[in-house]
């Protein structure tokens, strides 16, 4: 039999047993189709691309037989979508109520915004694409700066009126000129800043049990007269103590931030084992957590936002909302929170 | 950062605490202490020798057999292998017990003992330089030269240990390197040892080789004839110097200048490339030697590069610059990546003669731009991205080349040459002139102290300020060093972390009583999601960049979506155009992990190209959906089709009642694309688009065949995704009770199949509102009836009517249904049954 005839007697075989088939995508797995495709390397080179071809073509002919069915076989008559429910249909049911269930990081974030709140801060969100200016400049962050390359930041192929592309914000520090324009009025009213925003930001970072490149991060600003940094402390100390709804120690080691002079990294005494615990698996027994980054914010971002300095002073921080989760509930892998699997979810 | 704490003790005179309490204040007023390291663990059991006698092994050519004085009085027997082995010669003995130190780090140490050598005890070994982590040579053992010079340890004489002999007995730590972006000086053990005599409240003075006022410095006229030294960098290179030196003999270092090395986290290499290294890692300023004769033209120095030049570097690797490169370059070509790393065919090799060196300072914006460039990261990049002081360039040139010198031979020339816009700079000055004046008060303002402007200014000069203190407060001089002071608050900074942060009064603001104002659009939010808990949905999370397969499957155009440039893989390049199809991507998995009926929702954002946001117009505009995906699998499945389910859900966060409700099937997509995008994967025949205020904002329905396919999603599948603009609360609405009783009366309506129940409804509520006089009348449907292969269909509405006069009667109802049975019949053609 020549090559060809081959295929024309398969394809003559195949189509007769496709009307039998009741799973007619079983048609693209047949012996024959299998054979006729481990015939091709054995052809001499000339008639290889031929014989190729046409096994193809044939191949792709069940395909598309195969989908066309596919789609026909469901087509979907209109129904009509301005009733309440079906005809010869109950009213839909919902779901047993004890099936939903709200996202922890959604959860916790409702929560640290509670205690803010509570503390006279206002609640503002983020954005998830932004300008080189907010996410760097106005936060003392020049073009070229070694500081950028700490924020593995996602950029885009469009770019902005100044040709720089977009980012994906790699702190929610990027609302903080925002926030201090939109709320300079309460400094002249005599009153402060007080805001915070707990939102999503992103790191160009691989992704394993620990690191993400999607996360979460409550950003707090506050601005007045005569703020000092032992303010700073005490806030935070405040704020985590009502968190964790017990006494805790915290401390400061300095650090470096563009935009914050003094920085800091600031670390609590664990509120899991108090310090008691070698084996403690949140602190590695170490007694202290390292929870975020805080500073007085730079003169020089205060006067980016029309506020001066030498009148005004106050404090920012940043801390990670997946770390406090994953401590509070022992989560073993950071990668679970954007998995969607209800088997997770539904512990919450 | 490594630091060494025998390399700082050598700059402070008085002694270190122990090393718990010093890492505990570097954590607390430097940075943070990432590894501590007690290097001499590494060395235990390594013990200077002498080699008392020497013999051949009885059964072994190549082996000798020697007797070592460990200064114990006693000798004791090493086989040993190397050439170089001999009588009278000083060694280092590693003794049964001791770890090999360059294993010392291993998953798995190895560990000497006594064992024999074909026939012959041997007790541990005699070390080789590889053996002891000094470099790759392993062809003898290390010989010791013990009249040699060395700055530091222990007289070298048999049984003294190894590390107590040249500063191994070291205790490395860590500092996260972080912390010191700000702060060049911090990258060379001298500029820590000032920090931690700061800290500690102890005046710090450098040493004279660091004192640029003592500094005698070599003439700098230069001699034409013998090289020409040039800089047509501008900005890019403020200074360059350079010095020459003739007669060098290339060797390894003397080994305290290995082991200093190695302390620091370096790797001998010659005794030339260390000393470069070397006086880096103390200063922090890299510094750079070439071989004299490999540098074409008699002419060196730096310049921009041209674009199309390549150079090889010492890495082996070739790079093809362009004109945002800095580069050092003799006559022909460029011999150096600036600031990053030196060529390969200018290095310093065994044959080399005469050296020059290269002291320069290059731009820290323009040698990160280009190590980015090109992916090369060296320790000298490290130092020069954080913008090194120009003013010490003498300083540490002079050091070096004494350095060479005396361990090289050689002669330096009498002159350097110091080329650039320094002197239009001033940087030849001796001190530069960074100046200001700051009082205690705006100090205290901003820590919250009541430091005294003498206790200010005695924390500043600890770390080598010059103050001066007066009526006006304190003036304060910048040492050369900082190039990180720039305003009043970073001698803020310098002054709480001198004083020591935490002892700070931690006092909480007061402020105004005034309540913080509610975020509307975070309650709503935080309702809807309560909502559609309540009602069994659980909330999730998706990223916000997907896959340009996923658009594509769900039926919409990438086109429209931002995309990522530096994506970590194709399944992350594009932001979403709207929420559904990551909730559809999350079905089959679910399905397939044993969950048979769900809902799955979420809250977030969306982005569409070319959109700006209306109060800021330079930024993208940002949507926020509320977006669900029901789905049941076959043993679940309810009676009905999936999207009375779906539309069900949305009226648990919009009130479906009150919207607007467009047959997607009747909307022409045409006039708005960005609707056409969000409804892609909805089927027009079973679904609803959302329209407000003229724009569509929103759609509730089942999916294509071909989402259903590609999605692999069971038949019982439906959604909705709606902008959050349409999300309500329901404010209550309080009627009155009323004292007489309500009467209810089920109407049952026949009308032609394809009549739409809106139509229907519509027709109903008009009537009423037309005919109810003062009667109440609520509307609830109870079923629809369509039998099968008819053409009509029988719709109940239930209705509640409710007097406040009066007690309904029978003739006070039987009117309302008549109207409703006469306007159904001339409208709809329709009949109440």
């Amino acid at each position: 039999m020549s090559p060809s005839d081959r295929i024309a007697t398969a394809r003559a075989e195949l189509l007769k047993r496709y009307e039998t088939l009741s799973n007619k995508s079983d048609i693209l797995k047949s012996r024959e189709l299998k054979e006729l495709f481990s015939v091709i390397p054995t052809l001499e080179p000339h008639e290889r691309a031929g014989f190729g071809q046409s096994v193809n073509a044939l191949s792709n002919e069940l395909k598309a037989m195969v989908d066309s069915e596919s789609v026909a076989v469901k087509e979907l008559r209109s129904i009509d979508v301005t009733a309440p429910f079906d005809s010869n249909a109950p009213k839909p049911e919902l779901l047993p109520s004890e099936q939903g269930s709200i996202h922890p990081l959604m959860a916790e974030i409702s929560r640290l915004s509670e205690i803010f709140s509570r503390m006279g801060f206002v609640i503002e969100q983020s954005r998830e694409i932004d300008d080189q200016y907010h996410m760097f400049e106005a936060l003392n962050f020049p073009k070229g700066h070694p500081a950028r390359d700490d924020y593995d930041t996602f950029m885009t192929v469009e770019t902005d009126s100044d040709g720089s592309p977009l980012i994906a914000p790699a702190h929610t520090s990027t609302m903080q000129n925002r926030i201090l324009k939109k709320y300079k009025s309460n400094l002249e009213s005599g009153d402060a800043i007080a805001a915070v925003v707990p939102d999503r930001v992103f790191r160009n970072e691989d992704v394993d049990a620990r690191h993400e490149h999607t996360f979460y991060q409550v950003e707090g600003v506050y601005v007045a007269e005569n703020v000092h940094a032992g303010m700073l402390i005490a806030t935070l100390q405040k704020f985590l103590e009502e968190y964790y709804e017990r006494t805790l120690n915290v401390r400061v080691n300095p650090f470096y931030f563009p935009f914050t002079e003094p920085s800091f990294e600031f670390a609590l005494s664990c509120p899991f084992c108090g310090g008691e615990d070698p084996a403690c698996k949140v602190c590695s027994g170490e007694g202290w957590i390292e929870l975020l980054g805080c500073g007085m914010i730079h003169p020089n971002v205060l006067k980016a936002a029309g506020i001066d300095p030498n009148v005004h002073t106050g404090f920012a921080f940043g801390c990670g909302v997946d770390r406090l989760v994953m401590m509070k509930y022992a989560i073993e892998d950071v990668r679970h929170f954007h998995s969607a699997k209800l088997d997770f979810l539904k512990q919450f | 950062m490594r630091v060494s704490l025998n390399q700082i003790t050598e700059y402070l005179d008085f002694a270190l605490p122990p090393t718990d309490e010093l890492v505990g204040m570097i954590n607390r007023q430097l940075g943070t202490v990432e590894d501590v390291t007690d290097l001499s663990e590494h060395f235990r059991g390594a013990v200077i020798v002498k080699v008392d006698s020497c013999e051949k092994h009885p059964n072994a050519d190549k082996l000798h057999v020697c007797m070592v004085d460990d200064g114990s009085g006693d000798l004791t027997q090493v086989v040993c292998g190397a050439p170089n082995v001999k009588a009278g010669m000083f060694a280092v003995w590693l003794k049964p017990g001791a770890t090999v130190p360059s294993t010392a780090t291993d998953t798995e140490p190895f560990v000497l003992g006594a064992r024999e050598l074909r026939g012959v005890m041997s007790n541990g070994m005699l070390a080789s330089p590889k053996e002891l982590g000094l470099g790759d040579s392993h062809e003898g053992i290390l010989e010791i030269d013990p009249d040699e010079a060395k700055p530091i340890g222990a007289d070298v004489v048999p049984g003294v240990p190894f590390a107590d002999a040249y500063g191994l007995n070291d205790v490395l730590i860590e500092i996260e390197n972080k912390m010191f972006t700000h702060r060049p000086d911090l990258f060379g053990q001298l500029g820590v040892a000032r920090e931690i005599a700061g800290i500690q409240g102890k005046k710090f003075i450098s040493p004279d080789w660091y004192d640029i006022e003592r500094l005698s410095l070599p003439g700098t006229a230069t001699d034409a004839s013998e090289l020409t030294v040039f800089n047509d960098a501008g900005d890019g290179a403020p200074r360059f110097m350079a010095q020459i030196i003739r007669g060098v003999t290339i060797k390894p270092s003397p080994i305290w200048l290995q082991c200093a090395l190695i302390r620091m986290g370096g790797k001998p290499i010659n005794n030339v490339v260390d000393a470069t290294n070397y006086i880096m890692l103390l200063t922090a300023q890299p510094t750079h030697a070439y071989d004299l004769a490999k540098i074409r033209g008699a002419s060196i120095g730096a310049r921009m590069a041209v674009k199309g030049e390549t150079i090889r570097l010492l890495n082996g690797k070739t790079y093809e610059l362009d004109d945002s490169d800095i580069v050092v370059a003799d006559k022909e070509g460029p011999i150096g990546l600036a600031g990053i790393m030196g060529g390969g065919d200018s290095e310093v090799s065994n044959t080399t003669t005469d050296i020059v060196l290269e002291v320069a300072n290059f731009d820290m914006y323009s040698v990160r731009k280009s190590s980015m460039r090109h992916g090369v990261f060296t320790d000298a990049l490290t130092r020069f991205n954080k913008g090194q002081s120009p003013y010490q360039n003498p300083v540490v040139l002079s050091l070096l080349s004494s350095l060479i010198t005396d361990i090289s031979g050689g002669v330096a020339s009498k002159q350097s040459y110091d080329v650039g816009d320094s002197y239009d700079r001033g940087y030849d000055k001796l001190q530069h002139d960074e100046t200001g004046t700051i009082t205690s008060e705006f100090i205290n303002r901003r820590l919250g102290l009541s430091l005294t402007d003498e206790e200010v200014a005695a924390l500043l000069s600890n770390v080598e300020f010059a103050t001066d203190t007066d009526e006006t407060g304190i003036d304060y001089q910048v040492p050369f060093w900082r190039t990180d002071i720039e305003q009043a608050e970073d001698i803020v900074e310098e002054v709480g972390r001198l004083y020591g942060f935490d002892k700070l009064p931690r006092e909480l603001p007061m402020r105004s009583i005034a309540p913080a104002a509610e975020n509307a659009h975070l309650m709503l939010k935080r309702i809807a999601r309560t909502n559609l808990y309540q009602a069994g949905a659980n909330e999730v999370l998706t990223y916000s960049f997907v896959h340009k397969k996923l658009l594509e499957q769900a039926g919409q155009d990438a086109e429209h979506a931002y995309k990522l440039s530096n994506a970590l893989s194709p399944d992350l390049q594009y932001y979403r155009l709207s929420l559904t199809p990551s909730l559809l991507d999350k079905v089959h998995p679910n399905i397939k992990a044993g969950h048979g009926e769900f809902a799955l929702f979420e809250w977030n954002k969306v982005h569409y190209k070319g959109e700006m946001d209306e109060l800021e117009p330079e930024v993208p505009n940002e949507d926020e959906h509320i977006a669900l995906v029901i789905a049941y699998d076959v043993k679940h499945q309810p009676k009905g089709s999936p999207y009375y389910s779906a539309r069900r859900y949305a009226s648990e966060v919009i009130d479906t009642d009150e919207s607007e409700l467009l047959p997607m099937s009747q909307f022409d997509f045409a006039r708005d694309e960005w609707a056409r995008q969000l409804a892609a994967p909805y089927e027009p025949e079973r679904s609803v688009v959302i329209v407000k205020n003229d724009r569509v904002r929103g759609v509730i329905g089942e999916f294509t065949s071909s989402v259903r396919a590609k999605f692999k999603l069971p038949e019982y599948t439906a959604g909705f995704e709606l902008h959050t603009d349409l999300v309500t609360t329901k404010a209550a609405m309080y009627k009155p009770l009323s004292r007489f009783p309500s009467v209810t009366q089920d109407v049952s309506i026949r009308v032609d199949a394809t009549t739409h129940y809106d139509a229907l409804l519509r027709v109903v509520r008009e009537t009423i509102a037309e005919h109810r006089g003062n009667i109440d009348i609520a509307l609830e449907p109870i079923g629809v009836y369509e039998p099968e292969g008819e053409a009509f269909k029988t719709t109940t509405l239930r209705l509640k009517m409710t007097s406040h006069e009066t007690t309904l009667r029978d003739q006070d109802v039987k009117p309302i249904v008549e109207a409703i049975a006469h306007e159904v019949d001339a409208k709809l053609h329709g009949s109440v049954v």
